[in-house]
């Protein structure tokens, strides 16, 4: 067999690709209806998390086991009067970040949860696709690999720009980006966009954790300033 | 009228063929593992994750049979027994690309027939069921179940029961759907029995009249 031509992939390549068992495929528009299901499932189970999370607080606090918490400073409260409602959890778990986002503090726990669903898809499904590339020689590599491989298998297509400062932050962006292209919401424009902004969640998960499998522990953050276009800020640590 | 078996196995193959956007089942199979061991982490309670599981199914079905019905033009079925082949080889099939195999129930009870208003079903009454066994689980892909889950008596893929539940009822039949088996569980294999309860009357919207 070695001495014929070599326009052919060598044997054992053709059998290792043989070995692989076919890929198994199921429904779009079912796997649509259950991530939109989904995301009403975790604002169930979130509610209920936190509740008893308080309520254990509230005990301890009872009971003395913990001071009460610092009064919220000036700053965060004249910001909107939805913060007076945040839990000591919430606002102990990167305010901060949330802040940044403009999320709704009662959405904070769903966003986190799917972030941390996406990140569980990324990481494993990124290692299944690496599988038998050789490692990457730099962080940029790693990064395009997230937006051609990553973005052409879970939403079909690649990401249209990318832009970098060079200093470790990376921006993403996709100008239909497939999970909230058809979203629509009846009351408004702007509530279409609060809307996209928590499914967009779970992808900046799996970006994030893709990267993380591979390496790279930084941050990313989920933009939207007109639907159906979405950019996300990749922050990855100095050094990477 | 009367469609072998075949002929559902062909009619959902070519529905899954003809739909238009397919995802890699992995990406399926890791993001319902993700949510369950999130639920669990929530709820602490493995009923408690059963429930929203099946609740969460439930919703899913309403959606899907409609995206079903328009798909496949398939008329009412004659008979419970006849459910039983449509969801196993038609509506699995062009979903999740599996076909479990369906056995269908013991008799019905020596209780008489009830009447029912659907007049073309005659042969069923309530207690007839069908019982489909997955030989694939796309939703079990990677999953290990640690010894709590399985003393707490965790299903794993009760999703899929919601699913079968709330998208016959849309069709006006209140069936429970329910796991017997499950290879994650150590069983030999994993079955869902689906029990016909009843037939739901056409209900006229209030104040329509």
């Amino acid at each position: 067999m070695s001495s014929r031509p070599s326009i052919q992939q060598p044997p054992t390549a053709n059998l290792a690709t043989l070995a692989d068992p076919p890929i198994r495929q199921i429904d779009g528009a079912a796997m649509d209806y259950f991530l939109i299901e989904l995301v009403a499932t975790l604002r169930d189970s979130a509610a209920v998390a936190t509740a008893r999370a308080k309520k254990v607080e509230q005990q301890m606090l009872e009971a003395g086991l913990i001071p009460p918490p610092p009064p919220v400073p000036l700053s965060l409260k004249k910001e909107s009067s939805a913060r007076d409602s945040v839990t000591s959890l919430v606002s102990r778990t990167g305010s901060a970040a949330g802040s940044k986002s403009g999320f709704d503090d009662e959405e904070e726990p769903v966003r986190q949860r799917l972030e941390s669903i996406g990140m569980h898809v990324g990481a494993n499904f990124s290692e299944r696709l690496c599988r038998d590339r050789p490692m990457f020689a730099e962080t940029l590599d790693a990064i395009k690999f997230i937006c051609k491989d990553i973005w052409a298998a879970c939403w079909d297509k690649q990401v249209d720009n990318l832009r970098t400062n060079h200093r470790g932050v990376y921006v993403l962006q996709d100008n239909a980006f497939k999970p909230i292209t058809r979203l629509s919401s009846w009351e408004s424009r702007a509530d279409a966009m609060k809307r996209a902004r928590l499914y967009a969640a779970m992808p900046a998960g799996i970006i994030r954790g893709a990267l993380s499998r591979l390496g790279f522990n930084g941050t990313v953050v989920p933009e939207i300033t007109s639907m159906p276009q979405c950019t996300f800020q990749i922050k990855l640590p100095k050094g990477a | 009228m009367a469609t072998s078996s075949k002929q559902y196995k062909n009619i959902g193959e070519d529905l899954w063929k003809g739909r238009s956007e397919k995802i890699n089942a992995e990406l399926f199979a890791l993001t319902y593992g993700a949510l369950v061991v999130q639920l669990i982490q929530d709820y602490e309670d493995y009923d408690e994750v059963n429930k929203q599981l099946e609740k969460m199914g439930y919703n899913i079905g309403t959606r899907l049979i409609e995206d079903f019905l328009a798909k496949s033009n398939l008329g009412r079925c004659s008979d419970f027994r006849e459910v039983g082949e449509v969801v196993a080889k038609v509506g699995f099939k062009s979903f999740l690309n599996i076909s479990p195999t369906v056995t269908h129930g013991g008799p019905p009870p020596p209780s008489s027939p009830r009447p029912t208003s659907n007049a073309s079903m005659s042969q069923a009454s309530s207690g007839s069921s069908f019982t489909l066994t997955l030989e694939e689980n796309p939703l079990a892909e990677f999953v290990e179940l640690p010894e709590e889950a399985l003393e707490g008596g965790l299903w794993f893929s009760n999703v899929l029961c919601g699913v079968i539940r709330g998208s016959l009822e849309m069709v006006q039949l209140q069936v429970q759907a329910e796991f017997i088996s499950d290879v994650l569980r150590g069983d030999e294999s994993t079955e869902i029995r689906v029990k016909l309860v009843k037939y739901l009357e056409e209900e006229v919207p209030i104040g329509d009249d």
